[in-house]
Formats: structure tokens, C-alpha cells, sequence
């Protein structure tokens, strides 16, 4: 069950480094930004405002296993068991006197926080506490609900509109807090950038649509760091034209990720961080994740010539940010596309947003395509709220069910 | 006090009341379950707005095998009585996006139930020009959408009415709170709630009468509540008297809330405007916030200091609904806040079912017992 090349030493060498550049910026005085995903950090990375992502922290808590013991220090000073644990871990590493616990010494204290609404309310109330404990202004780019679900060209145009409007009004704020100009000419080349990126990760997935799959899940959720933290960057497309590269050879020699390839799963939503070999153990009973629905929710096509409109058009069709039907549509491509055979939904205990619905995208899943679903009671980076046997479990029978 | 009894009655027999109304006026009814739900616009096409309540006394199974555990309780009860088919005289139903568990079950209404109409309101979560604007075009759009439905239409003056006899509504209510200033109070809590509640489960024009009686006997009534700890109630939602029932059998008396079935309902008016649908929409983005509402906390946390003052507050106890997120970030900062004025605070996190209220009529108690001991 090794990794593939390309990922090998991923932490090192490019978790690690990540967070020592952010904290020599802080040192330096450079402008930081907490970010919240969904947010369009492309107009950060045009004004070199170094992203931060509490969510890509509490990940990085979770797998070295302090993410539980930050958490706790949240709780005790009130804040709810049941919130995200996204959240409490970061809420937690802020508020800890005890900094040498905190892997990579840290976030680094932010100039300014922003977050948009396009994934939940839990991101504007856990920046606003961040912004409070922290005393640092938040901007929040309030995103219209897509209520239909429509993909970027089927949008309301008054969405489109206002979150343009905002797009606006967050430059200003920019402009304001760091004393700079966003250079317009820069903004197209960003734009370009995080186009390629995103092309060039989903040619990665695209090969995944391999028998065997040459990929898995393990070695998914961390090459999707480029994408979601830093996708405007000449290191996402270096990293990911070697990864493509690596997974292009593998399809073509027939190398998969198992070789054996019983099962092919989709993974919907977030893994538990803290146990990523999880993985190793579905690949152990033949099975292999050829798709997760977090590898495709943050790519999106943009166009350098209207770089503020793009922006709206891969944000606000977000599925967190949709109806039911967008997150069935996409499962159900996935799982056609991807010739999968069993859909694993696993449910977030601090999130309402990934947990409220499974049952309507595993009922019509199942009704379009005869595909079976398993919702798995977990927590993304709580492990108090994952009872491994139980889980087990469940996974054992599920795919007995896919044999027979 | 027989009139007190009227407003019972109404939250009792909410659904035999609501299907009656609907036989007699030969009009639709349609629930809301969010306090961002312009009422008035579903008023102007003289149709029944109520709004979707659950109970803490009856089992969720139905509603179980849909939702997971870690959703909102009262969201599971409300989506239980659908389920049960409660709720199937209505002919439509109206949410906003205030709320992740309301927009997420939201989809299991429209999956789960055949009511013939769904419309949701796409509420800003910031109050700036910006968002009014936005709000004001949905808003224009819910009304063509209603117009188009129900085959009517609504004019600026069949609007203008409605917001004349929802404002009316609104200043008596406040009205009511008024006598709860007073100590021991006109009214205790567990009226007033049944008072704010039924306003939301009748026409308003039936409700006002009722309002209006109640308002000319009450400053003699026989039987005034028992002096208690004064208390200021804040949470999200309240629908059943429960919680303020054990409260107030324990030496509390609820004076005053924060609550979204308390004055974040009624507490502003529709100000005069030529365009109502504007004047509306500014209503509901200057209301008290609901704490989905950014940098909400610095108003609403004002608004309870206020409350405190005016109406006496002895302490306060924080009703926090599980997985109720937008509360449950609030309240360490609001418990922070209080504490540092001297308010002793009791935050009690409860599920929507009536089996989690022995152990909590326990802690209030103590609570009760720990204020009156402060000298």
C-alpha cells in the first residue's frame, strides 16, 4: 500500500515549508489572511496576502493527533461539543497557553480574516469568535444560497450580481489593510493560474477513471492541498503536471492502486483526518476510492478576460452552497463516470450542512442507478464522535452486500 | 383569567383552527418557519400564514429514519408532524436562508411532502445598503412567485393593510411585555409565550381583537403570577411552553426574552415607506438580528442589555437548542459579557424532547437557589 512517488514525503516537503513561509511572512510583516474555504482566496493571492486556512490546520491536528486536546480547550471555555470540530481544534490552538503542543508552531497571527458563507454558517460564526479572540477585523463576502442548485452558466443573474458587488467591496477592504493597489493585469494572470491548476487536477482525476484506478483516496486528500489552499500558484502546477504525469504512466501500464480491484467506491465529503489509513484498510478488502466529491467541488473553469464574474461562477455553484440536487448530480456523475460500485457517505457530527440530506442523495442514487450507499456515523477530525469497530463494522458488511 | 385561555386554545388546536379557517375563507395557508419570513406578503393574498411548530411530548420515529442525529431536534419534530401528515391541509410553505438545519431540511420537505408550494427567501447574512437592495428584488419575486401560485394579485394597497395590522400587532404585543415590567409582572412567562405564539397561528386581524382584551382586563386580573428570580430568557426558538413551565415552578419568573419566538418576532415595525415591499425589506434586514446575521453578536448582546435594565433582570438563563450552531457560537461571548456585569448566567443545552427536562428542572432550580442567595 506504498504512495505514489510523487506523494511520497508530502508533509515534509510541502505541508511543512507551507507553514514556515507563512510564519517568516508574519515575522516580516507581511499581510496574513485566514481564509475559509469556499472563500475566493485567487483575490488574495493577487495582492500576495499569504493564505491561512483554519480548516487545513485543524486537518493537519487531527493526523498528528492533537486535534481532540485542542478541541477540549474550546469546550471549556464554553463552546459546544457538538460544533464543528474544525472549529473547537482551532478555536482551541488559539486560546492554549500551551503553544509547543501546536504542530508547526502554529497558525501565524493573521493581519485580517475573510470567509463567505458558501459553505455554512458555522464559517461566519467560528471567524467571527477567531476575529474576536484575535482581535483582527473579518470581512464576510455573503454568498446568495443557491437554491436550485444551478451550475455556473444556469446561475441567477442578482446572484451573480451580488456577489460581484461584494468582490468589489472585498478589494477595497484589501486595498485598505494592506496599502496596496490590486493590480488588475496581475489578477488576470492569477485567474489563469488557478485555471490551470484546476485543469490539470482534474486530468489527475479524469485518469482515476482507470480499471484498476491508478489513485486512491489516501493520496488524494493530500495532493488536494494545492487546490484548495494555494491553487494560483507556479507549485500547484509544478506538483500537479508530476503527479499527472506519475498517475498518466500508471494508467497506461495498468497499475493500480490495488491490483486486485474488487470495489470501487466514491467518497463523498471529508475523511477522518486523523485516521487517513482508513484507506489502507478498504484497499486491504479490494477496495479503492476512485473519486472523492472533495477532489471535484473546489475546481472550476475561469476565465482570465472576466475575472470577477468567474470568480462568482465557481463559488456560488459550490454544493455545499446548493440544494440536494446539486451534491446527488455530482455523486451520480461521479459514480457513473468513474464506474463506481458502492458510495460512501460519511456524516460530519458538527456539520449540518454534509450531514442533513444523505438519506435523500442514497434513496435517489440507488432508485437512478441501482448503486448502494453506506452513511457512516464519523467525525472529521473529533475521534470521540468515531467508534472504529462499530465503523468497521458497518464497512464489512456494506461490502459483503457489494459481492453478492 | 378567561381570555388568557383564548390564546391556549389557539397553540392547543393550532391545526383544527388552521384547517376551519381554511374551509370557511375558501384561501390557502401557508407555513413559515423562520422569523426572516415576510409575513405580510402572504397576508396580502389573504391567505393564512402560521408558522410550523413542533412538540416536546410526542416521538420523532418517523422523522428518524430521514434525518441524523446530529441535526436540530426542533427541525426533526416539525419534519416528524409533516411526516405524521399534520401539516398536509397546507398549501404551501415558505422558509429563508437563515438558518443550515432549516435550509438543509428544507429539502427534505420538498422531497418528503405534497405540499403543492415551496418558495425560499434568499436572506442576506450582512445589513448594508448592498443587502437591502438584494433583499428588496427577492422579495419581488416571492410576490410574483405567490401571485403566479395562487392565481391573485397583490397590490400596493392590499399590502399596505397588511402591514398596518402587523404593525398593530407588533405595538400591542409590546404593549403586553409592558405589564411584564411591572413586579411582580402581569403576566408570566409562560402566558406571554402563549400570547406571542398563537399571534403567529391565527390571522392577525382575529389576533389584535384578542390583544386588545386582554390589554383593557389584565391591569385587574384576580390571579396575577407569583413573584419569582426575574429572568431573562435568550435562545433560538421556543415553541412549547415546557421549559418556562419548569422555570416557574422552581421560584423563576421569565420577564423578558431574546428569543425568536419572543420580541426578536414583534419587536420592530414596518416604518412608512411608498414602496411597501421596500419598507418590508428593511424591516427584516434591521431587525433584532438572529445571530446567523454577521457581527450580530454586538447588537443582539445590546438589545439583551437593554432588556435587563428595562425590565428589571435578576439573571439569565441561555436556552440553547442543540445543534443550534449560530447560538452555540454565541453564547461563551454572551456569557462572558453578562458574568462581567454581575448577571449570573445558566446556560442550559437541551434536546427538543421532553425526556432531557427532569435533569434541567434540576440545575435551574439550583441556579434559582444560587441567585436568591446573592445578597
Amino acid at each position: 500500500m506504498t504512495r505514489l512517488q510523487t506523494l511520497e514525503g508530502f508533509y515534509q516537503n510541502h505541508i511543512q515549508p507551507y507553514y514556515q513561509n507563512a510564519h517568516n511572512a508574519e515575522r516580516d510583516g507581511k499581510p496574513i489572511a485566514y481564509v475559509a474555504s469556499t472563500f475566493p482566496v485567487e483575490i488574495l493571492q493577487a495582492m500576495d496576502i499569504t493564505p491561512i486556512w483554519p480548516e487545513n490546520y485543524a486537518s493537519v491536528c487531527a493526523a498528528r493527533q492533537v486535534s481532540v486536546r485542542l478541541a477540549e480547550i474550546a469546550e471549556r471555555r464554553g463552546y459546544s461539543r457538538d460544533l464543528c470540530s474544525y472549529a473547537r481544534t482551532t478555536i482551541g490552538s488559539i486560546l492554549t497557553t500551551e503553544k509547543d503542543i501546536l504542530p508547526e508552531g502554529g497558525m501565524p497571527k493573521p493581519t485580517f480574516l475573510v470567509a463567505s458563507t458558501a459553505a455554512c454558517d458555522t464559517h461566519l460564526k467560528w471567524f467571527q469568535v477567531l476575529s474576536h479572540h484575535l482581535k483582527r477585523p473579518l470581512y464576510l463576502l455573503d454568498s446568495p444560497y443557491n437554491i436550485t442548485g444551478a451550475d455556473a452558466e444556469n446561475l441567477e443573474p442578482h446572484y451573480i450580481q451580488q456577489y460581484m458587488s461584494q468582490l468589489e467591496e472585498l478589494i477595497t477592504f484589501l486595498e485598505k489593510q494592506t496599502n496596496t493597489k490590486l493590480d488588475k493585469n496581475r489578477l488576470r494572470k492569477i485567474i489563469e493560474l488557478s485555471d490551470r491548476t484546476s485543469n490539470l487536477w482534474l486530468e489527475i482525476q479524469d485518469y482515476r477513471r482507470t480499471i484498476p484506478a491508478p489513485m486512491g483516496a489516501r493520496d488524494a486528500f493530500s495532493a488536494v492541498f494545492f487546490m484548495l489552499c494555494i491553487p494560483a500558484t507556479q507549485t500547484a502546477v509544478n506538483f500537479y503536471e508530476k503527479l499527472r504525469d506519475e498517475v498518466k504512466e500508471r494508467a497506461k501500464n495498468g497499475i493500480g492502486k490495488i491490483q486486485n480491484e474488487r470495489h470501487r467506491l466514491i467518497w463523498d465529503n471529508l475523511p477522518m483526518w486523523f485516521n487517513l489509513k482508513f484507506f489502507n484498510y478498504l484497499n486491504n478488502l479490494g477496495a479503492v476510492t476512485v473519486a472523492e466529491t472533495f477532489s471535484h467541488v473546489w475546481t472550476g473553469s475561469l476565465d482570465p478576460s472576466k475575472p470577477l464574474e468567474s470568480l462568482a461562477k465557481k463559488y456560488l455553484p459550490n454544493f455545499a452552497n446548493c440544494s440536494v440536487e446539486r451534491r446527488i448530480n455530482l455523486i451520480l456523475n461521479l459514480a457513473k463516470d468513474f464506474h463506481a460500485n458502492g458510495i460512501i457517505l460519511p456524516t460530519n457530527w458538527g456539520c449540518r450542512m454534509m450531514s442533513i440530506g444523505e438519506t435523500i442523495v442514497k434513496e435517489v442514487l440507488y432508485e437512478k442507478l441501482g448503486v448502494p450507499s453506506l452513511i457512516l456515523n464519523v467525525d472529521s477530525s473529533d475521534w470521540r464522535n468515531y467508534n472504529e469497530a462499530q465503523v468497521k463494522n458497518q464497512i464489512e458488511t456494506f461490502i459483503e452486500t457489494l459481492n453478492a | 383569567m378567561q381570555i388568557l385561555q383564548s390564546f391556549k386554545n389557539l397553540l392547543h388546536r393550532k391545526h383544527i383552527i388552521a384547517k376551519t379557517w381554511k374551509n370557511q375563507n375558501k384561501r390557502p395557508v401557508v407555513g413559515w418557519n423562520s422569523t426572516y419570513t415576510p409575513e405580510e406578503i402572504i397576508s396580502a393574498i389573504n391567505a393564512l400564514p402560521i408558522r410550523i411548530l413542533g412538540s416536546m411530548d410526542t416521538t420523532t420515529t418517523l422523522a428518524d429514519a430521514y434525518l441524523p442525529r446530529n441535526a436540530c431536534s426542533f427541525a426533526r419534530s416539525t419534519f416528524d408532524h409533516a411526516l405524521k401528515g399534520d401539516y398536509n391541509y397546507l398549501d404551501g410553505f415558505v422558509t429563508s436562508n437563515s438558518c443550515d438545519n432549516f435550509g438543509k431540511t428544507y429539502d427534505l420537505w420538498r422531497h418528503y411532502t405534497q405540499i403543492p408550494y415551496f418558495h425560499f427567501i434568499n436572506t442576506p447574512h450582512t445589513n448594508t445598503p448592498k443587502s437591502s437592495e438584494f433583499l428588496y428584488y427577492e422579495l419581488i419575486r416571492f410576490k410574483e412567485s405567490l401571485e403566479k401560485h395562487f392565481k391573485t394579485t397583490i397590490t400596493n394597497k392590499t399590502l399596505q393593510t397588511a402591514i398596518k395590522t402587523y404593525n398593530e400587532n407588533r405595538t400591542f404585543l409590546k404593549q403586553v411585555y409592558n405589564l411584564r415590567r411591572k413586579d411582580p409582572p402581569l403576566l408570566s412567562g409562560v402566558e406571554a409565550l402563549e400570547i406571542v405564539l398563537s399571534s403567529m397561528l391565527t390571522t392577525k386581524q382575529a389576533h389584535n381583537k384578542l390583544l386588545k382584551q386582554l390589554l383593557s382586563e389584565v391591569t385587574t386580573r384576580p390571579d396575577p403570577p407569583k413573584p419569582g428570580v426575574r429572568l431573562l430568557i435568550t435562545g433560538s426558538i421556543m415553541d412549547t411552553p415546557d421549559l418556562l413551565n419548569i422555570t416557574e415552578t422552581v421560584g423563576g419568573i421569565a420577564v423578558t426574552d431574546d428569543l425568536c419566538t419572543g420580541t426578536r418576532y414583534f419587536w420592530n415595525l414596518v416604518e412608512a415607506n411608498k414602496d411597501p415591499l421596500e419598507a418590508i425589506a428593511k424591516r427584516y434586514i434591521n431587525k433584532i438580528p438572529s445571530p446567523f446575521m454577521h457581527d450580530s453578536h454586538r447588537e443582539r448582546f445590546n438589545h439583551i442589555k437593554q432588556l435587563i435594565k428595562d425590565y428589571d433582570v435578576e439573571a439569565v438563563i441561555i436556552f440553547l437548542l442543540k445543534f443550534c450552531d449560530t447560538h452555540m457560537f454565541d453564547a461563551p461571548l454572551l456569557t462572558e459579557e453578562l458574568k462581567a456585569e454581575g448577571i449570573p448566567v445558566l446556560n442550559i443545552e437541551y434536546e427538543h424532547t421532553r425526556s432531557g427536562i427532569a435533569p434541567i428542572k434540576t440545575r435551574i432550580e439550583a441556579f434559582i437557589e444560587m441567585v436568591k442567595g446573592v445578597p
